[in-house]
């Protein structure tokens, strides 16, 4: 079969945006999935098949803005299931630390053991889990892969002021003891095990109560327990292109302008409105839903135009999220790889 | 109390096979690969490569069990190819769209680094 165009896309206009582009409508979604099958555009000249080369020259990855705990960025090129299992693999499978065993010297407070037990697990720790190893189950404890935190707190009232002190135990009041030569493994200061945050409250405590427990931290994976998730959130959407037809001018160009919640569109000095932040979309169809308007405005999603969004807890920041969830990925790969080798011999 | 452990979810069982492979009986050149402890991130990437394989006649893939984290993935290629040679030219092609992947983003990240030079 001869393939007469490979990189231009399906001579048909009409095909070529059902190909590339999800389409909304007042009723709906249209041609939300996407066609990976190899020969899905034999007929019409086009080749649908995998080649690394064209992948290469396609591919690209933009930074759209970034701070250590949220990093927004453009990945274009790629087909959904890649996007896909990137983010499950940031969920679920990048490995942090957290508490996992807690032991409860003393809890005279009203809060139970177990429920005080799980809202420690909950706390984001601030240490790098790759210093660490995972903790075998049924073995001892040992420096490489467990962290110990004290949480030592007793509520009093001030013999002279009336005030009460530690009204609230607090997850500053978590303090790293470290075992053996753990100190030797977070030279700097910053590097330290600690809560991400200082002020998360963990429980109200009344003069004369106190809390005095053992925290033990182990590193395992979100898949396990979501409280070892490495993310807040790790999401995509597709790109969205609104195009808006000519004819909507004057007045109409302003009720088009009013009724768009997000202000996404602008008025040119032509007077045409053009789609002027189409990142702001939230694809609420307000735009469209007057029949009259649904034909002269378009919205769309490129299909292989993912915009990214990871947001961390701390741990990690979330660019090396995403560098850890590749690693993990090709791991994964190279072990399937290496196992569908053996088969072969 | 008869909770399975949640390690079990991905931790592969002392001296099982990552991957098996059972041949299809009544069709030529079909099999059915079963990857262990291993889910619809990797299930339905391998078929999303292997469909775009110009050999390959059909890939599925499905977990038979919810709770159970394996899956299953059918392949059935034309006369040039085996099954076991489009996986493995499928997992080959994967590895490589990551490391591409990752350099770009190593790269975008440094550029970033040097222009807005927001923290670090």
């Amino acid at each position: 079969m001869v393939n007469k165009s490979t990189t231009n896309g399906v001579s048909d206009p009409n095909l070529e945006n059902k190909r590339t582009k999800v389409t909304l409508t007042n009723s709906g979604v249209e041609n939300a999935r996407g066609t990976y099958y190899n020969g899905a555009y034999t007929s019409v000249g086009y080749d649908n098949s995998f080649n690394l080369d064209r992948f290469k020259e396609n591919f690209k990855i933009n930074i759209l803005s970034e701070t250590p705990n949220e990093l927004v960025f453009e990945m274009i090129g790629v087909d959904a299931p890649i996007a896909n299992a990137l983010r499950r693999i940031m969920i679920s499978e990048v490995p942090t630390m957290a508490i996992e065993k807690v032991y409860i010297i003393n809890n005279t407070s009203i809060l139970q053991d177990e429920v005080l037990a799980h809202r420690l697990g909950m706390i984001p720790i601030k240490v790098d889990p790759r210093k660490f190893n995972f903790k075998l189950p049924n073995k001892e404890y040992t420096a490489e892969d467990t962290l110990i935190f004290q949480l030592k707190v007793k509520c009093e009232k001030d013999a002279i002021t009336g005030k009460i002190i530690n009204e609230t135990a607090l997850s500053k009041h978590l303090v790293w003891v470290p075992t053996q030569d753990q100190e030797d493994m977070f030279p700097n200061e910053e590097d330290r095990p600690r809560p991400m945050e200082d002020d998360i409250p963990i429980m109200k405590l009344r003069p004369g109560q106190v809390i005095d427990i053992q925290c033990y931290c182990e590193k395992n994976i979100g898949r396990e327990h979501i409280k070892w998730s490495p993310v807040c959130t790790a999401s995509y959407r597709l790109q969205p292109v609104i195009t808006v037809d000519k004819s909507i001018k004057g007045d109409k160009a302003n009720e088009l302008l009013q009724k768009c919640p997000k202000n996404v569109f602008d008025i040119e000095e032509s007077g045409r409105v053009v789609a002027a932040r189409p990142l702001d979309c939230t694809m609420c169809r307000e735009c469209i839903r007057d029949p009259e308007f649904e034909e002269n405005v378009k919205i769309e999603r490129v299909r292989d135009h993912f915009i990214f969004s990871i947001e961390s807890t701390g741990a990690l920041k979330s660019r090396e999220i995403f560098q850890e969830a590749i690693k993990i990925f090709i791991e994964k790969c190279n072990i399937v790889e290496e196992s569908i080798n053996k088969l072969v011999n | 109390m008869n909770a399975p452990d949640r390690f079990e979810l991905f931790v592969l069982p002392d001296g099982a096979k990552k991957v098996t492979m059972v041949r299809d009986t009544k069709i030529p050149n079909a099999s059915m690969f079963t990857i262990l402890k291993e889910d619809h991130t990797i299930g339905n990437l391998i078929r999303m490569q292997l469909i775009a394989d110009q050999d390959i006649i059909f890939a599925g893939y499905r977990m038979p069990h919810p709770l159970e984290h394996n899956v299953n993935i059918r392949i059935q290629t034309n006369n040039n190819t085996t099954p076991l040679e489009s996986i493995q030219k499928s997992m080959e092609c994967l590895s490589r769209e990551f490391t591409s992947l990752e350099n770009s983003f190593i790269e975008q990240v440094q550029k970033k680094r040097n222009v807005a030079d927001q923290y670090i």
